[in-house]
This record gives C-alpha cells, sequence and structure tokens, in this order.
C-alpha cells in the first residue's frame, strides 16, 4: 500500500515509500520502505537516515547501481534429469 | 554447568556484575547501537547490556553484547570470569578433543508456547528490531543461527549446518541471506537450486551462550556443530525438531523462524557494516520465505554490534578461530606453544613456536596459511618465541622490534587467496601474504648479535597467579 504524503527514499530517492509497520505504543513511529532498493527505515531514526537531502552520498543508490549488482552467490545452471 | 537457554545465562552474567540494565528510556535507534557499540569502548570487562523501554514498544527485550569481553566469554564457557585470553584459548582446545558429543533431543520447547503461521507471520510482532550503522539498508538479524541440510544428503546428522549468516530484514515474512560461497550453507543452496528446489531453514534466536560460538566456528563440512557445542559444554547439547521444517534446532532457543530460501531467485540486499570494519552489499542475494514463527513468552531479542574493531564480534569469532589453527598447526609441529588468531577473523595471525632448527619459524608461518582457514584468510603472521605470550600485544611489539631484521624476516608472498570481503585485496580473493619472522635465530641462522636473554624469574608465574587472586579476592 502506498501511503499518502510519506517522503522519497531517502537512499534511491524512489517515490513509492510503503508503510510496513506501525509501533504498538500509536503514533510513535512507523517503518517504512522502499520497494526499489529495498532500504527501510524508522521515521524516529537521525536525519542522516531518514532524510533525502541529508542522506550521506556515500551510501546512495542509483536504479543503475541496483539492476547493474552482482548475484552472491550466482545462480547454478539447472541439473538436466 | 551448562547452560541451556540464554536467559540462564543472562541470570548468571548478572549475578557476577556483567550484565548492565539500562533503566532510562532509549530510542531504538541510534541508541541501542551507539551504547553496544561503546561498549566495546570502555575498555576491558564490559558488560551485556539489557533494553526494555524502548521507545514506541510496548514490551521490548533486547541483550547486546552478550559475549563482548573476555569476562563474558569465559562466563560462557563455563570459566571464572578472571580466566586470561590465552587459557580459555588453551581449555577451548582441550575440549575440543572430546569432539564428538552426541546431542540429547528433547521435548516441549520452550519456543512452542507461541506459533504465528499463514498471514499472522510478522516479524515485527515478535522481534524489536532496529538499524545498527548509518549505511546499513535495514534491520538485521546478525546473531541467528542458520540450520540447513544438505539436499544429497538429508539424513547425514553431521552434514546439517548450524551457521551464522547475516540476514536483512526486507518484509514482514521476508529475509535477505548472504551466503558466502566458501560457508557450508552455500553448498546446500547451490545443490538446492541446481534441482530447482527450495531449501528450507529454520533460524533460530537468543540461543545457549555456546550455540553462537561453534555456529561462528571453521568446522569441517560432514562436522556437527552440535556435537561441538556438546563438546565445549562438557554435557550434550539439548536439541529438537522444529515443526514446520523437520529441523534440528537448540532447544533453549527464543526464537525459532521457519522458511525456505526460495530457488533461483536473488534481490538487492545491504550494504551492512561487517567484521572487517568496512561496509560490504549493494549485491543480489538470495530471499528467504518466512512460513511459521515460534517464540517463547515474552522473547528476548539478542543482538550484537559489529562495526570498526573491537566489538563483541570479535570476541565471539577470536577463539573459535584461533582453536582450530592451533589444533591443525600442532598436528605436524607440537612445537607451537600458542595461536592468537583473533584479528578480523584470523587475517592477521601471531604464532609463538620453539624452533627445531634454523628457518623453522617461518615454515611454521607457511603452513598457517595453507590450513583450510588460511586459504581465505592469514594474510599476514608473525611469528614469535616460545616464551613470548602471543596475546600480550606489548610483548609482541618487543619480539618484532628487537628480533626482526627485515631484509632477512619479512617475507612477501604474491598472490595468494582470501576471502573476498578481505578489504585490501586486489583484485577481490586474492592478496599477497607476508610472514614476520619475529623469533630469535637458531642454528645454523647464526644471525643477529642476540647473546643472552634475561628471562622472567622462575617464580613470575607463580607470583602472576596469586597477585591475580589477591586481585580478584578485593
Amino acid at each position: 500500500m502506498s501511503v499518502p504524503h510519506t517522503p522519497d527514499c531517502p537512499r534511491c530517492a524512489g517515490d513509492a515509500v510503503t508503510t510496513v509497520t506501525t509501533s504498538p505504543v500509536p503514533g510513535v513511529w512507523e517503518v517504512l520502505q522502499c520497494p526499489r532498493c529495498l532500504y527501510m527505515w524508522r521515521t524516529t531514526e537521525p536525519e542522516r537516515r531518514t532524510s533525502r537531502a541529508a542522506y550521506p552520498a556515500l551510501f546512495r543508490l542509483t536504479e543503475e547501481d541496483i539492476a547493474s549488482a552482482s548475484e552472491v552467490p550466482a545462480v547454478p545452471p539447472l541439473r538436466t534429469r | 554447568m551448562p547452560y541451556d537457554d540464554l536467559r540462564s545465562f543472562l541470570d548468571t552474567l548478572e549475578k557476577e556484575g556483567q550484565l548492565l540494565r539500562i533503566t532510562d528510556e532509549v530510542l531504538p535507534e541510534p541508541d541501542i547501537a551507539a551504547a553496544a557499540n561503546a561498549a566495546g569502548r570502555i575498555g576491558e570487562g564490559a558488560p551485556a547490556l539489557w533494553f526494555d523501554r524502548v521507545k514506541g514498544f510496548t514490551d521490548a527485550r533486547i541483550a547486546m553484547n552478550v559475549h563482548g569481553s573476555w569476562r563474558n566469554h569465559a562466563l560462557a564457557l563455563g570459566l571464572p570470569k578472571e580466566t586470561s585470553p590465552r587459557e580459555q584459548v588453551e581449555e577451548f582446545a582441550r575440549r575440543w578433543d572430546a569432539f564428538p558429543v552426541a546431542p540429547e533431543r528433547r521435548a516441549e520447547a520452550p519456543w512452542l508456547e507461541n506459533t504465528l503461521t499463514g498471514d499472522d507471520v510478522d516479524l515485527f510482532r515478535v522481534l524489536p528490531l532496529f538499524r545498527l550503522n548509518d549505511g546499513d539498508g535495514g534491520f538485521y538479524l546478525d546473531k541467528a543461527a542458520v540450520v540447513s541440510r544438505d539436499p544429497a544428503d538429508p539424513d547425514h546428522f553431521g552434514k546439517q549446518n548450524l551457521g551464522t549468516y547475516r540476514l536483512e530484514v526486507i518484509g514482514r515474512d521476508r529475509l535477505a541471506l548472504q551466503p558466502v560461497p566458501v560457508h557450508d550453507i552455500a553448498q546446500h543452496l547451490r545443490t538446492a537450486e541446481e534441482n530447482g528446489e527450495d531449501l528450507p531453514v529454520a533460524i533460530t534466536l537468543g540461543n545457549d551462550p555456546v550455540v553462537p560460538i561453534v555456529a561462528g566456528m571453521p568446522l569441517r563440512y560432514d562436522q556437527s556443530e552440535y556435537e561441538m557445542a556438546g563438546a565445549l559444554r562438557g554435557a550434550p547439547m539439548p536439541i529438537a525438531t522444529a515443526p514446520h521444517t523437520g529441523l534440528d534446532v537448540p532447544w533453549g532457543a527464543e526464537v525459532v523462524i521457519e522458511g525456505v530460501v526460495e530457488s533461483r531467485k536473488r534481490q538487492i540486499e545491504g550494504p551492512f557494516g561487517e567484521f572487517t570494519g568496512h561496509y560490504s552489499g549493494g549485491r543480489r542475494m538470495p530471499v528467504i520465505r518466512i512460513e511459521r514463527i515460534s517464540y517463547r513468552t515474552d522473547p528476548v531479542f539478542e543482538s550484537l554490534y559489529l562495526g570498526m574493531p573491537w566489538t563483541e564480534c570479535d570476541y565471539l569469532v577470536g577463539p573459535n578461530t584461533s582453536v582450530p589453527l592451533l589444533k591443525q598447526l600442532r598436528a605436524e609441529f607440537p612445537e607451537v606453544r600458542a595461536v592468537n588468531a583473533m584479528y578480523t577473523h584470523g587475517l592477521l595471525v601471531i604464532i609463538s613456536t620453539a624452533k627445531r632448527y634454523g628457518g623453522f619459524a617461518k615454515a611454521v608461518g607457511m603452513r598457517a596459511m595453507t590450513t583450510p582457514h588460511g586459504l581465505g584468510y592469514v594474510s599476514q603472521v608473525i611469528l614469535v618465541d616460545e616464551d613470548v605470550d602471543p596475546f600480550d600485544l606489548p610483548q609482541v611489539m618487543w619480539a618484532q622490534s628487537a628480533k626482526v631484521n627485515p631484509r632477512e624476516d619479512v617475507v612477501v608472498i604474491p598472490n595468494l587467496s582470501v576471502v573476498e570481503l578481505a578489504p585490501a585485496s586486489q583484485p577481490a580473493g586474492v592478496t599477497s601474504k607476508m610472514i614476520i619472522d619475529a623469533t630469535t635465530p637458531v642454528g645454523p641462522d647464526v644471525r643477529g648479535n642476540f647473546g643472552t636473554p634475561v628471562k622472567d624469574l622462575p617464580e613470575t608465574a607463580e607470583w602472576a597467579a596469586k597477585l591475580r587472586t589477591l586481585l580478584a579476592g578485593r
């Protein structure tokens, strides 16, 4: 489900951020996730982890980074029976 | 008396003054990770940390740094908390000789008290998850023991594997798994994926304190971690059958998560701040679909902080890396006195050895590089004399400063194998390796002007023990 007014993903700037869970004490925090890069964060974390503007360049991901990421371990060939 | 679960060990830590309850309310981030990070920065004897007032949670119970000091590591092995690192490694090696000790199957595991299945499966309902380091891609389970079987030989108990692998929470019922190709679970997964089949797994959290030690131990592929746990405990390890997968899991776990690694699927994972003191990630990794969660009432969530050493991770894998190397080296070279392989899982190793003849110490160093663990680690070896304690770094630095003539005593071998995670490898997985021979040359190697060494007085060892006892009794 896409939540209205949620921020863009701090890491990849994806705009389809979803709510994964909410705090057991109502209204304290939410856990959000970007479905594109799978980055997950809690809304009460420091700004350096929650805001696109403050998110360190070092940790940012682009769509190309995700698409070109290597497989570990590589998927092996199917065994022919 | 061995511990059958985490709770009884936490009781002991508290009685021994080695568990600190944080009574102020804390934020899940950054407080819990920062406190556990700080535990590694306050000197010797750091306690385990307990949090139960965490903002936004109603009933969180979080244990951090449970193995995070030599005192806690000693207590985990049932040793007096003053036991020195070198003595802990020696005792560990002595107990290893009892391997294998068959486990004991028990019924009515406490984690059968509560179950979530189907649409109710939700990690967030059971675990107070939190982030460790700034660049981590999400919340991780980093102190879990993951159980899987060899699909080609599912009835072989020894090939059933119990290992610690990093697990990233990527959904309420989904985890990303990092099986490095050299790890046993990667062999299981490869076989399953070649057959186009999912690999069943059980992930156990909050285990008795010997489980994380054996789960991070470089054992042979067909050696059972449960049988090693029995040897280290001095009593059979209690196990139980996981209800959904039939896998053998620790009886005393707080939480047992069952599911499958989905065949031939990879998703973006990480990064995660690793034991190397560097992040790794941004790669596509296998995904676990969770189908059942079983848990004790009021479960304790155990996690560990890792990052720039030293952290709990270093205490956890230090002795269990040193012991296999010590055993393997001594099998061929009984002159080897002690092995300290505690730096970055044994990327650097310090070995104390007597010398059979000139050049012998360098041979010991080369052998360390060709042990099974050495093939992926051991990129630097420092060799010291038999009377130098390799766990006493000032003494090691004395040996290196006084005994090494660099042109003859430093040997660099190019293009050898190392784990891809080794930050200095170039390309990843290949490195040069170095031997520093800081032993005193013996004939026919007649180099140097070493004269007569000043030795510790014969009575000093006795006095050291006496002083320790007097200090402990104050």
